[in-house]
């Protein structure tokens, strides 16, 4: 069995799994280390991808267009994340409430207009995006595949990772969106307004947790089903960490998420015996390993999650 | 020629004045103290000339010009900088990052070149040393506040206004700091800088513009005053006590303190204190707010724990015993912080009463609530303090509701019962209307009329005149005099709070 | 005064908005609202089966809801009630399949409980020690706990007669006994009923609940007046995730009797909202909970008659959250910093 792992095949198919894996999980990290950073925690994340994914395949479906379908699941990620926004910011409520409310809410939502929609017909699969394959790079032995034989979208994220990157280490305003997360009060005092660039940054959380969503069904599956997120969004939440904070480290948490469920399903593709929950539960473990490790010099926001009122200390 | 001009500033809050028809001229290359007690009203003179509050009436003038600051971005843009006693800096970044945060930039980028290029020139030039790519997490409380001025300079502000700068500093790094005012001043920057501290008064001020309940009270050039008349117009009047003290016994000592300290950081919070309390004496301790009262109060009453030194109690050594254990030998405290520290604000007065006893017989039993014993304990509190509760709800009216001062019954009710030998009053009258105020000093006089002790900790100068049998004055964490009853006087007092020691009077 | 009035009208807004929105929504799937009422409230009233199966789906909703009344009372927010219904679950089974009659029950019940309360302790002590986000971390434990159950059913519970992922069927005498067969009414709601009046007394009559309470309202001064925090922290995690395993353990020894995999119908996240609906009140927590179990039960007519989704209750339950949160609109009240 052993012979059958340690091949290139196995390997060059893994990779590739696991990028595709990761896509998804990368897009919703990315839009919450931007919530996050501002201070927001945004547990209903996990929401904006499911409201994502449905209102992308309603999109695509009724338009007959992809680009369509990407556009609605934007917007269904923009919609879920402003009422969190409003309720977070405007209202200063409790934001684990507000998320496990939104993930109730959307859950019940996506299936209830996902039975009317199909009125007891099963889906017509959508035909999806398809791969883009860079010549020569894609060639690269083992690795080449993964990283170069991919959608559109996987491609934007090796640009919206280093934008990212750049944005908060050389950008006034990106200094700016972090002084928010960490001590409001003092951004408002060197006149940086908190709350507006609060929203702005719910909007971005809303736009790359609803491509994430929308990925599951515009380049995975080409179909909606009752609740196909299955806890994404809970797994970026926790790649947020990992990643402590940066979009490079959030990225190679996702590879890590990604690459566990890549193994179960390669692994049991040659038929290990080894239940795929075991290592579908690693991610939460090794977060959990890697929280115990950061303590003392954590890279939370510190004010992650404590609304901000102007006039109070 | 005055860079800053404040007319006739009026500011109310919910018809209290906080500041009435206040005048107030600096000028450049000046360094304007502004000196008052607690609640004179110079923080939200302050706040005004910053654009945190918006006055009633009264005009400013800000180079001649007649203007009008609804934000503190407002006053920033027009030349004028702050640094509040709680700093606004984010722990995680640079100083570089914090100085250049939310400033407009050429470009999207960041130039640090440039930015710290101009952070060198400024810090260089007025002795102001940083090291621009440090974490303000790992600097000192000291650095950080050289960090908050380098921000006001690098956004080209004219005045600088300092909040109490000096209380966070120890000695040496107060004298570097005034050695950063005076080349500020001799740049021509004006400063005003708020404090209470006498000595810093009169090294560091060209005038001082004195504060007291509210109104300005004088302008004095400091070269032609002195800290006898600058604490006389602080506190005003000559204050008596209208409570006769009945002459007690020598009884022995109740309370002992020996070279007590709590360190934060490199700072003293309580540096070195050694007192004694004696059975049936009233010992005030007077001085300005944020001294170390508090931080004396909590480590008797256990809230804290000591760096060093030892407390005995009744002869005993209480070092170890934590805050019930000390309020079962005796030891009761009214904090100045009701709604924080002292009462549960959402609960009923009948819980409130309960908080020190209820794992006590007969209260409850092996942890079981006994009714009887606790309504009794809340209808005897209710009656003897005739403490007013709301409408039909009686002893389970929620604290939250009650006035301040029917609160500070619940408090005293609990705190000051047959077994309290020692009573730590911390601010007991703070907030309270005459009627309560009364009560609250009748009380503790009863304490000690039969013999047993209470520690007064008061801002309020003719509370402790009133009240002590003898004052101790604290200054920067420490006792900076002890005064027998007849030999004190507001002057002294005023002095010592003040931080002009005993030997130098 | 004003502030009851207030709230009775911030009540009536949101349960108006909510029967509106239930409405459109009826329309939408194309059924006759007035018939579809009818049938909601037919499959509550219109027999027995209907009536006890609405008991039947409040009973894990009680448990877990209570667990997180307890913890949100010293602050603790334990968002973890599904990952502890699991190992309670999972470890109650274990006692099942190997202890038969009365004491298996009654070991199940302890094993459970304890299991559940460990589970909450892990993120009471990240929280107390470390200074970590009790919030992130029983997010984890959950997906954990759900993952444990599922190698379990694969691997040493498996039944060794069938291919399916899960348990054999635990011996008849460790089942909880049903209370009017033939509906599948059984002690466990008796049990949770219990739990809710020991938890009340716990919380109104006892010292321990009196701590909980201070610490819960002002942490400061609960530590001025020698109170510990950290120890009334780990207290309610403790009880907060003993309860949600309680949930577990009724879960598989009365309605599946067996354990396998997604049995918790997500109740473990729904208690947060039922705590929050009853202002963390024991008392309260029932009413949500049979509020929340009849809702399900109608919407399962609804959806069986009409062909109306049964979705349409996390709809309406999301909204109703929503709603409260958003009550600020209705009343306009200055915010305050919790």
């Amino acid at each position: 069995m052993l012979e059958q792992i340690l091949t290139i095949s196995f390997f060059t198919a893994f990779f590739s799994a696991m990028v595709r894996m990761a896509v998804p999980l990368l897009y919703a990290g990315l839009g919450e280390v931007f919530a996050e950073k501002a201070g927001i925690l945004n547990i209903g994340m996990e929401g904006v991808m499911l409201s994502g994914a449905f209102f992308s395949f309603v999109g695509a479906m009724f338009s007959g267009n992809l680009w369509v379908g990407l556009l609605f699941g934007i917007l269904g990620g923009v919609i879920v994340s402003m009422i969190h926004a409003f309720l977070s910011i405007h209202l200063a409520q409790n934001q684990s409430v507000i998320g496990l409310a939104i993930n109730t809410f959307v859950l019940g939502i996506t299936s209830f207009f996902a039975k009317i929609i199909k009125e007891g017909q099963s889906y017509q699969q959508l035909k999806t995006f398809s791969t883009i394959k860079i010549p020569v790079l894609s060639d690269i032995p083992l690795i080449g595949n993964a990283l170069f034989n991919q959608d559109i979208f996987t491609y934007l994220l090796y640009i919206l990772v280093i934008l990212m990157t750049v944005f908060y280490a050389k950008t006034a305003l990106g200094l700016s969106f972090e002084a928010i997360g960490e001590h409001p009060r003092a951004a408002d005092a060197a006149g940086i307004p908190v709350h507006k660039y609060q929203y702005i940054a719910m909007l971005v959380n809303g736009i790359l947790g609803g491509i994430g969503g929308a990925y599951l069904v515009l380049v995975q599956l080409g179909v909606f089903s009752e609740n196909m997120t299955s806890g994404r969004g809970y797994i970026a939440l926790a790649a947020v960490i990992l990643g402590r904070y940066t979009p490079v480290g959030t990225a190679g948490a996702a590879l890590i998420f990604g690459g566990a469920n890549a193994l179960q399903i390669r692994l049991q593709a040659v038929g290990v015996p080894l239940p795929a929950q075991a290592l579908a539960m690693l991610p939460y473990i090794i977060t959990l390993i890697a929280l115990l490790g950061s303590i003392g010099r954590s890279n939370e926001p510190e004010s992650l999650s404590k609304p901000y009122i102007r006039g109070s200390r | 020629m005055a860079i800053l001009e404040m007319k006739h500033i009026s500011k109310a809050f919910s018809g209290v004045y906080a500041n009435e028809d206040i005048d107030l001229a600096v000028e450049k290359g000046e360094i304007h103290a502004l000196l008052g007690e607690n609640g004179a009203g110079k923080t939200t003179l302050m706040n005004i000339l910053f654009g945190i509050y918006t006055a009633d009436t009264g005009e400013i003038y800000w180079k001649d010009k007649k203007v009008r600051f609804v934000s503190p971005k407002d006053a920033i843009d027009q030349g004028i900088g702050m640094v509040h006693q709680h700093f606004s800096l984010v722990q995680k970044m640079t100083v570089l990052q914090n100085i250049i945060l939310g400033l407009k930039q050429d470009g999207i980028f960041i130039s640090k070149m440039e930015a710290r290029a101009r952070i060198v020139e400024l810090a260089d030039k007025y002795g102001l040393k940083v090291r621009p790519d440090a974490r303000i997490r790992d600097l000192s409380v000291g650095e950080q506040q050289r960090v908050e001025i380098l921000k006001a300079l690098y956004r080209d502000v004219d005045l600088l206004i300092l909040d109490e700068p000096t209380g966070v500093l120890t000695p040496k790094e107060t004298q570097d700091f005034f050695g950063v005012l005076r080349k500020l001043k001799n740049e021509g920057y004006a400063i005003i800088i708020i404090t209470h501290r006498m000595s810093e008064i009169m090294e560091i001020s060209d005038r001082v513009t004195i504060l007291r309940d509210g109104k300005k009270i004088k302008e004095l050039v400091t070269a032609e005053t002195n800290p006898k008349e600058l604490s006389m117009y602080m506190i005003g009047r000559e204050l008596k006590g209208d409570f006769e003290i009945k002459e007690q016994p020598d009884n022995g000592v109740a309370l002992e303190l020996k070279e007590i300290c709590i360190k934060k950081g490199e700072k003293a919070l309580l540096d070195h204190i050694s007192l004694t309390v004696k059975k049936g004496e009233i010992l005030g301790i007077a001085g300005v707010d944020g001294n170390g009262q508090t931080e004396l109060a909590e480590v008797i009453s256990g809230i804290r724990k000591s760096t060093s030194g030892t407390i005995h109690f009744l002869g005993e050594d209480i070092d170890r015993l934590n805050v019930k254990q000390r309020f079962e030998k005796g030891i009761s405290y009214i904090s100045d912080d009701r709604h924080a520290d002292g009462l549960v604000i959402d609960m009923s007065l009948k819980d409130n009463m309960l908080l020190k006893n209820y794992d006590k017989e007969p209260f409850s039993k092996k942890g079981v609530f006994n009714k009887k014993p606790i309504e009794e304990q809340a209808r005897q509190a209710i009656e003897k303090f005739q403490i007013k509760t709301t409408g039909t709800t009686g002893m389970e009216s929620i604290t939250k509701l009650l006035s301040g001062g029917n609160q500070q019954k619940i408090i005293i009710a609990r705190e000051v019962n047959d077994e309290a030998k020692l009573v730590i009053a911390n601010q007991p009258t703070r907030g309270l209307d005459i009627g309560a105020t009364e009560f609250v000093r009748q009380t503790l006089m009863d304490v000690r009329n039969s013999d047993r002790s209470v520690l007064l900790i008061s801002a309020d100068l003719e509370e402790i005149l009133a009240l002590s049998d003898r004052i101790a004055v604290m200054f920067g964490g420490s006792i900076a005099g002890i005064l027998e009853r007849k030999d004190a006087n507001v002057q002294k007092i005023g002095l010592l709070m003040g931080g002009v020691t005993k030997e130098d009077m | 005064m004003t502030d009851k009035k207030e709230k009775v009208i911030q009540g009536l807004v949101i349960a108006l908005i909510t029967i509106a929105v239930g409405t459109v929504l009826i329309m939408m799937s194309n059924a006759n609202p007035a018939e579809a009422y009818a049938n909601f409230f037919k499959g509550i009233f219109g027999n027995l089966n209907g009536f006890c199966e609405v008991f039947v789906k409040a009973t894990p909703l009680i448990f877990t809801g209570l667990g997180c009344a307890v913890a949100f009372r010293t602050g603790f927010f334990n968002i973890g009630a599904e990952g502890q219904f699991y190992v309670g679950a999972l470890t109650a089974s274990m006692v099942a399949l190997n202890i038969q009659g009365a004491a298996g029950i009654v070991l199940a019940l302890a094993a459970g409980f304890l299991a559940g309360g460990v589970w909450a302790l892990i993120a009471a002590v990240f929280k107390a020690k470390l200074g970590i986000s009790e919030i992130i971390v029983t997010i984890m434990l959950n997906y954990i706990a759900i993952n444990l159950v599922g190698i379990a059913v694969r691997t040493f519970l498996m039944d060794p007669a069938g291919s399916v992922p899960q348990s054999a069927k635990f011996d008849s005498s460790v089942w909880l006994p049903q209370l009017l067969p033939p509906t599948r009414l059984h002690a466990g709601f008796i049990l949770a009923l219990v739990s809710v009046a020991v938890v009340w007394f716990l919380l109104e009559k006892t010292t321990v609940g009196y701590e909980i309470k201070v610490v819960g309202f002002n942490k400061r001064a609960a530590a001025c007046n020698g109170i510990s925090v950290m120890k009334n922290i780990v207290i309610s995690a403790f009880l907060s995730g003993g309860l949600a395993g309680m949930a577990g353990v009724v879960e598989v020894l009365a309605i599946q009797k067996k354990l396998l995999e997604g049995i918790s119908s997500n109740c473990g996240y729904t208690a947060v909202l039922i705590a929050l609906m009853a202002g963390n009140h024991p008392v309260g927590v029932i009413v949500a909970s049979v509020a929340m179990a009849a809702m399900q039960v109608g919407a399962n007519t609804m959806q069986r008659q009409l062909g109306v989704p049964s979705a349409i209750v996390d709809i309406l339950i999301g909204l109703v959250v929503l709603l409260i949160l958003a009550k600020g609109l209705i009343r306009r009240k200055k915010v305050k910093n919790a």
